[in-house]
């Protein structure tokens, strides 16, 4: 929202703060300024200028003329302007402004520029240069003045229904600055309502109020008018829609002009639109309603979109010549709903979205009413003011004590006559007695801004200001925090994966539907983006894997070999409930060349140091994986993940194997170390054995054979080493024997050899 | 005779002990003339023949020659293994400054890394670090912060709508309300995480980014609290004492609510290009945690109060860093995430 220097100082009585101050002032105590910029500053030299003669430049459009500017004397400029001829008034621009030279064109000397409305900044036109009707060469332009624009950020005044005004801002500066605000008076005359009003549903709008006119002549506005509605963002369009444009940027106040002709029965209804109704609105566009939306409307259907877009046949035309002039209040989230749903933000909707006050309308008429008397000469009022009101129940006066003021701000020397200067200032009630205070709320902050006594701390604390505020460190009770045990355990992860060279990327929580397809996971299983607004976004990720795999593809252009890895979270649906969040770990070994095998063999001792005895079982590959090397990884007879290389399909550049473990099974199977056991005092005996075996054989199943039948007294049975040759394949294993209380003999030794011997050989040969 | 023998034994093998060039000759010669077939031995054999006064004599001169003998294989030996050592050690002479085998260490992500750095921070003040879903409930996400439907404020926050009903979290202010209710108060929690933002990526926007919410409450805590502890935090975040100013800002779960800006630390000040010559820095939103807010985390307002704050990780490790680029931090590029 863009405030005009000139426009609130007209607001305040002997504003002295100068306009470079005014933005950090409003910034510090009020709302956030984006920016102060000088605007119009060239009006303190643009003058009328009178031109005397104009001959056109052969071969060209332009003219070459003289002109009287009086002050500057007079110059030869050259004009392009079609409009442009001898004995004409219009403004000269001298060099030195407007990015003005003093140059040659097509060989003439041109001393200045003739100018245009828009060049000068007062409207868009720019037909041709600026005409005036009268004026002396050498004056100022009228109406037309420097000003200094400070841009407020909207976010900042989202709960602030007041400061979308002029008005409402100068208030806050007055109370800043410590002057007074001027008031606008509300006065109308006494009149019989001009038109019938009728509101179905009160709570919607709680206040229709209008005026109509007679008499009326829609021209361009003075240029004053124009010039203030261009510097704060407004396009001037004609007198009477500027007058509404006005209001609502100096009242906050949106208005609606129609032509009171095209109206249709003498009766004004509010009601909520039929289901598919259309409604042609002044943007040329025709809109399809529904019971949501809420309309204005005449015997004929409706005739604006409540609180968001006049009609297309009633508005304001060069042929208009009664107006019906609308001021209403109405609902602010319904209005909000109605505008996002026709995707329509308009000035107005703007404004009521953030609860506007509906005492604020006839205000806004009266005020209208005198406007209109000026840019419309002859215009007459037609019978008195029409309203329709259903007051909003009312705030109840908020009391708090002095003492309490003083805790929340933490300032305890705060004094009464602080709180209640502080709050009269901004147009509350106050009432105090022995420090304890009944505060009544102004109007314009009561529709939603503030009703608790906290809303009363931030007024008091913004204008004592917090910079006044001495810190005070706060006394808390000394306790140990309870560290949960799931981020002390994902930080020791991550150190344990960063000390075995894995380096840690994050990705997105998104997958799109190609990278699921591609894996196979069902697109189904997924918790859907209703409103992605790029792609790959449409998809909540059950799986690291699919952007794991783009991050492999990614980084094999660069490296030969590389080792990466993810902690992040799978979500699994459940239905209408939350869904279900499971951090995982993806840890990626990937080589350039190479047979694959050393980096899953890597992974499976990764494995072995995040879940220490852990064990891997071959598993039946999935689409995405190589057939012959995935595997499950089990932890205490539960699968914890998944061990595997990409498919070459997947990964064509490489070999890129990865363990996948969920973290949530890991923690939960882990255990602590527990009792300690004493260190053996005999010594042990070992022999080997050779097992011949099929080609595939799986070492994990043989080993765990003959840890089966090779007795209690084994304590150790290891792999040793494989051989395959002429004869087929065999594996070898080392078993170490002992008892804890002796050492064993020679027989003994020689007898459970001889016992897995026979076992082995039965199973085996 | 036996003597002259002897004599010319030694004097004989001494000279080939000494010309030996390699040691199987040395072991050759000790086996032929001290072995226990050797020429010693058989001079020894011969000893029986003799008297035994000329026995003394010659076991003697016999004795005397052994042990020269043997001192001198001794010496020859251990320079020929001396030798072979040093010919070895020669041998296994090594390039150190050629490059180590193995993996080296890999590097944690900087979110992660500056996220450890402050959360220890908090944990030092005595603060509970609480994890939330990234999938969160309407009305955890708004209404429960004082965001109705409809309400203004949510434009402040574009959206990810999902299937079920629920939302992408766009703060991790909802952990606020799970902390309340979990912890009880008093409490000081920090709650970091993954949030949200359905917004066009750029190289200074992003849809994914992270956030740490912390909240204190207790009896009496105020906004000269907040001001201190928040002076306190940042100044330890960036490692020096830090200028904090609030001024008002509209959140709707907090009031008041506050911007808190810093004195820019590239001009302490003075106004330069980062504070667009403002000479302070926007930094995070805060305020005294609104009582409707308290309630719904069933703390009564009237007996206690508390703080609240939004710190941005994402914006924390762009400053420091000097990243310009926001995409990077999740494009998984391994060139990039190497360098923390
Ligand atoms: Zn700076």
């Amino acid at each position: 929202m863009k405030f005009s220097y000139n426009w609130l100082a007209e607001h305040i009585d002997g504003l002295t703060v100068p306009p470079a101050e005014i933005g950090k002032l409003i910034t510090m105590k009020t709302a956030e300024c984006e920016g102060v910029e000088a605007h119009g500053a060239h009006f303190d030299h643009v003058v009328v200028a009178k031109v005397l003669t104009a001959e056109p430049i052969p071969g060209t459009h332009l003219a070459v003329t003289s002109v009287d500017t009086g002050r500057y004397g007079v110059k030869q400029v050259v004009c392009g302007a079609p409009n442009c001829r001898a004995g004409m008034l219009t403004a000269y621009v001298p060099p030195g402004h407007l990015g003005v030279t003093t140059a040659k064109l097509r060989g003439v000397d041109s001393d200045g520029m003739l100018a245009s409305a828009k060049e000068l900044g007062i409207s868009a036109e720019d037909e041709g240069i600026i005409e005036f009707a009268e004026g002396e060469p050498g004056a100022a332009i009228a109406g037309c003045t420097a000003d200094t624009i400070v841009e407020i950020d909207n976010k900042s005044l989202t709960h602030r229904p007041d400061l979308w005004g002029h008005h409402g801002m100068a208030r806050e500066v007055a109370a800043i600055a410590g002057r007074p605000l001027k008031s606008i008076p509300a006065d109308l005359p006494e009149g019989a309502p001009a038109v019938e009003i009728e509101i179905r549903d009160a709570k919607l709008c709680p206040r229709f109020s209008a005026l109509r006119f007679e008499n009326v002549t829609v021209q361009p506005s003075p240029l004053w008018l124009q010039q203030r509605l261009e510097s704060v963002g407004l396009n001037p369009i004609n007198n009477i829609v500027d007058v509404t444009n006005y209001l609502m940027a100096e009242l906050a106040q949106p208005m609606h002009a129609y032509d009171a002709a095209k109206l249709q029965g003498g009766k004004i209804i509010v009601r909520v639109a039929e289901e598919g109704e259309p409604c042609p609105a002044l943007n040329g566009q025709t809109y399809t309603l529904d019971s949501s939306n809420l309309v204005i409307a005449d015997a004929g259907g409706p005739v604006g979109i409540a609180g968001v877009i006049g009609g297309g046949p009633s508005a304001i035309s060069d042929a208009t010549t009664t107006i019906l002039l609308e001021a209403a209040n109405f609902h602010a989230a319904s209005i909000r709903k109605t505008s996002t749903k026709l995707k329509l933000r308009t000035d107005a909707s703007m404004r009521f979205e953030k609860s506007q006050d509906p005492v604020n309308t006839v205000r806004a008429l009266a005020r209208a009413k005198w406007l209109l008397e000026q840019v419309s000469p002859g215009i007459r009022l037609v019978g008195g003011l029409a309203d329709l009101y259903y007051p909003l129940p009312e705030v109840a006066p908020i009391s708090f004590d002095l003492s309490w003021m003083r805790r929340k701000l933490g300032k305890p020397d705060l004094t009464a006559a602080e709180v209640t200067a502080i709050l009269t200032s901004i147009a509350f009630g106050v009432s105090e007695a022995d420090g304890h205070f009944t505060v009544t709320v102004p109007s314009w902050r009561a529709t939603k801004d503030i009703s608790l006594k906290d809303d009363l701390v931030e007024e008091v604390g913004r204008m004592i200001g917090y910079g006044n505020l001495t810190p005070v460190p706060p006394l808390v009770p000394s306790v140990v925090p309870p560290l949960p045990p799931e981020r002390a355990y994902l930080r020791g992860l991550r150190q344990l994966l960063t000390a075995q060279g894995y380096t840690e990327v994050y990705n997105y929580s998104f997958v799109n539907e190609a990278q699921a397809t591609e894996l196979g996971l069902p697109i189904e299983d997924h918790v859907r983006v209703v409103n992605p607004i790029a792609q790959g976004q449409e998809l909540l990720r059950t799986s690291l894997l699919p952007n794991i795999k783009r991050n492999i593809n990614d980084n094999a252009r660069e490296y030969e070999s590389f080792r990466m890895f993810e902690i992040g979270k799978e979500i699994h649906a459940r239905g209408q409930e939350l869904p279900e969040e499971i951090p995982h770990l993806a840890a990626v070994s990937f080589e350039r060349h190479g047979d694959g095998v050393a980096n899953l063999f890597e992974l499976k001792r990764l494995a072995g140091t995040i879940a220490p005895s852990c064990t891997v079982e071959p598993a039946e590959a999935r689409p995405f994986e190589h057939p012959f090397r995935s595997a499950k990884v089990i932890l205490r007879n539960e699968a914890i993940g998944r061990l595997f290389e990409f498919h070459p399909a997947m990964v064509e550049t490489g070999r890129a194997a990865v363990l996948d473990l969920d973290l949530v099974k890991v923690q939960a199977l882990r255990t602590a170390a527990g009792k300690y056991k004493p260190l053996r005092r005999f010594p042990t005996s070992a022999f080997d054995l050779t097992v011949p075996t099929a080609e595939r054989e799986l070492a994990g199943t043989v080993l765990g054979f003959i840890r089966e039948h090779a007795g209690s007294l084994a304590l150790d049975v290891r792999y040793l080493y494989d051989y395959k040759g002429d004869k087929g394949r065999s594996m070898t294993f080392r078993i170490t024997l002992g008892a804890p209380d002796r050492t064993l003999t020679g027989d003994e030794v020689t007898a459970i050899r001889s016992q897995l011997l026979a076992a082995v050989a039965a199973k085996y040969q | 005779m036996i003597e002259t023998q002897l004599s010319e034994l030694a004097a004989a093998t001494e000279a080939r002990i000494a010309a030996v060039t390699t040691a199987d000759e040395l072991e050759a010669i000790r086996v032929e003339v001290l072995g226990r077939k050797g020429k010693l031995a058989e001079v020894s054999k011969d000893m029986g023949k003799l008297s035994p006064e000329q026995r003394g004599v010659v076991g003697k001169l016999l004795n005397a020659a052994k042990q020269t003998l043997e001192n001198a294989l001794t010496a020859r030996k251990t320079a020929f293994e001396q030798a072979a050592l040093a010919a070895r050690l020669d041998r296994e002479w090594v390039d150190l400054t050629a490059p180590a085998p193995g993996v080296g260490l890999g590097s944690l992500h900087p979110l992660t890394q500056i996220q450890a750095e402050i959360e220890d921070l908090f944990v030092s003040l005595g603060f509970t670090v609480l994890d939330g879903p990234e999938v969160e409930t309407e009305f955890n996400n708004f209404d429960a912060l004082n965001i109705p439907p409809d309400h203004p404020a949510r434009d402040m926050q574009d959206t990810f709508w999902l299937s079920n009903g629920h939302l992408l979290r766009t703060h991790t202010s909802p952990v606020q309300v799970r902390g309340m209710k979990k912890l009880g108060p008093p409490l000081r929690m920090i709650a970091p995480g993954r949030v949200f933002r359905n917004e066009e990526v750029d190289a200074s926007h992003e849809h994914t980014f992270y956030q740490l919410e912390g909240m204190m409450v207790d009896k009496d805590v105020s906004v000269a609290h907040l001001i201190y502890f928040m002076k306190t935090l940042l100044s330890a975040i960036f490692k020096r004492d830090v200028t904090v100013r609030l001024r008002p800002g509209y959140f709707p779960f907090v009031e008041p609510g506050f911007e808190l800006d810093i004195q820019c630390l590239i001009c302490n000040g003075a106004g330069c290009p980062v504070c667009k010559q403002s000479g302070w820095v926007e930094l995070l939103p805060c305020g005294l945690v609104h009582p409707n807010v308290l309630r719904l985390g069933g703390i009564d307002p009237e007996e206690y109060s508390g703080f609240a704050f939004g710190l941005g990780l994402t914006r924390l490790v762009m400053m420091r860093y000097a990243i310009d680029d926001i995409r990077q931090l999740q494009g998984g590029d391994l060139r990039f995430l190497t360098q923390f």
